[in-house]
């Protein structure tokens, strides 16, 4: 047993045991893949696993907690394990008023930097976080000498940049012909959380269910301009969608852009608000 | 005449009520000539913008859309227009990135004293979408429609 695991199981069963609700980790499911855990009771804490496989962004699932478990009561505390991408995503949501952040104990797990699962993905080639930038517990491991933080020049998206509009959108209605529509990348993300998406909206109707390219490209943009200066650049977008599109190349153009404009970093400082919902009189920004 | 095949462009134009919709009665009260081309949607304030209004019209077959605001400072609801400003020169970026040329997007800000730049930066606008031809994205869209099917049609009479 890795002494992660050990870590993290002993801080759930601490939390659990003072008056945590319900901590969410990882489990191995009966085929021994990892899955999330919603464990609620300290001696359940010896399911929760972690392996280089754990890779969705769990802070996703904290937006189930947010309503209180009875009428009168506060919403119940609860405890999620982290890497430092997901620790963004909880200065996201204390921010945008979902949750207290006294009502999320969060378990960070130092990142080694090493790609977890998969060693193409593109968010951990460019990650400069090693530590959460909040956690109530930190679990590192021991003795593992992490790969050395990467600096994003975004050289892909300058790449891409260079093309010409045509050829940019050539590439993606090829990429977004292959989309599905089965919203996996909004319901992994946890900065989408409208209770109606104006993917599935019928009144007012923005736009058709239907399978043809015109809808596709407004659905990928509109996600895409929905997490402006609000996505934690987690790629758990792309871990999940099933045609792989590169939806972490919008996140990023967005993110290069917002970086440009405002100097915002998502997720960095909860007091600091992301950039479109606030603004400064002085500013004249190129139109 | 204009020749038939001479491409039109369609422009949708997002005009705040208390500023640019004045401004365009204005030209339009002045008398002065702007082209034809711009279908004009008035809407409370360049705030109520929402991007996704300029995607769907791209979506929807527009050539150019146009978001027209009270000048920074003179908003009726005080801060519509600076919000707005932050979210277009995101969108901008974001369109020019997936393909739609930012020239097509514009952005400016029109007061209701402003009739001639009304039309003058309807007529600029115009010339420039004209200049750049038809929106790429159109081409997009399936040529035939998908046809419904009727009740008790059969297979072979649909696939004909």
């Amino acid at each position: 047993m890795s002494s992660v695991e050990q870590q993290i199981r002993d801080a759930a069963r601490q939390y659990l045991e003072n008056g945590v609700y319900c901590v969410t980790g990882y489990e191995r499911g009966p085929r021994g893949k990892v899955r999330p855990a919603f464990i609620y009771q300290a001696s359940d804490v010896d399911r929760l696993v972690w392996g280089p496989e754990c890779d969705l962004n769990l802070v996703n699932y904290v937006h189930q907690f947010k309503q209180p478990l009875r009428r009168g009561e506060p919403p119940p505390k609860v405890a999620v394990v982290v890497r430092p991408c997901d620790a963004r995503a909880i200065n996201l949501l204390v921010h945008e008023q979902q949750i207290k952040r006294e009502n999320v104990k969060a378990i960070g797990v130092a990142c080694t930097g090493a790609t977890p699962g998969d060693p193409e993905r593109q968010a951990c080639q460019v990650c400069h976080e090693r530590v959460p930038v909040t956690y109530d517990t930190l679990v590192q491991a021991e003795g593992e000498a992490g790969a050395p933080p990467a600096q994003d020049n975004y050289t892909d998206i300058v790449d891409m940049e260079n093309w010409t509009p045509r050829q940019r959108l050539d590439y993606w209605l090829k990429e977004f012909d292959r989309c599905i529509r089965c919203y996996a990348c909004r319901q992994a993300c946890p900065g989408c959380y409208c209770f109606e998406c104006v993917a599935e909206q019928v009144d007012p109707h923005w736009t058709s269910i239907a399978l043809e390219l015109p809808e596709k490209y407004f659905f990928h943009v509109m996600r895409a301009f929905h997490l402006a200066g609000r996505c934690v650049a987690c790629d758990a977008c792309e871990a999940a969608c099933p045609m792989d599109i590169p939806l972490s190349q919008l996140n990023r153009k967005l993110a290069k852009e917002v970086e440009a404009l405002f100097g915002y970093h998502t997720g960095e400082d909860p007091e600091k608000a992301p950039p479109l919902t606030t603004f400064n009189p002085a500013e004249r920004l190129p139109l | 005449m204009e020749s038939r095949n001479e491409f039109e462009p369609k422009i949708v134009a997002f005009l705040c009520n208390w500023c640019s919709y004045a401004g365009a009665d204005l030209a339009g009260t002045s008398r002065m000539q702007y082209p034809q081309n711009v279908r004009i949607i008035r809407v409370p304030c360049s705030g109520r913008v929402d991007p996704l209004f300029v995607v769907k019209a791209f979506q929807d077959g527009a050539d150019g859309v146009m978001v027209l605001g009270c000048h920074p400072g003179d908003c009726h609801y005080q801060q519509g227009n600076y919000f707005a400003q932050r979210r277009y020169a995101l969108m901008h970026r974001l369109l020019e990135f997936t393909g739609i040329e930012s020239d097509r997007l514009f952005v400016e800000w029109v007061s209701a004293s402003e009739g001639k730049k009304f039309a003058q930066v309807v007529t600029n606008f115009t010339e420039k979408v004209r200049a750049l031809g038809p929106a790429a994205i159109k081409s997009a869209r399936r040529a035939q429609p998908v046809r419904e099917v009727a009740c008790g049609e059969t297979l072979q009479e649909v696939s004909a």
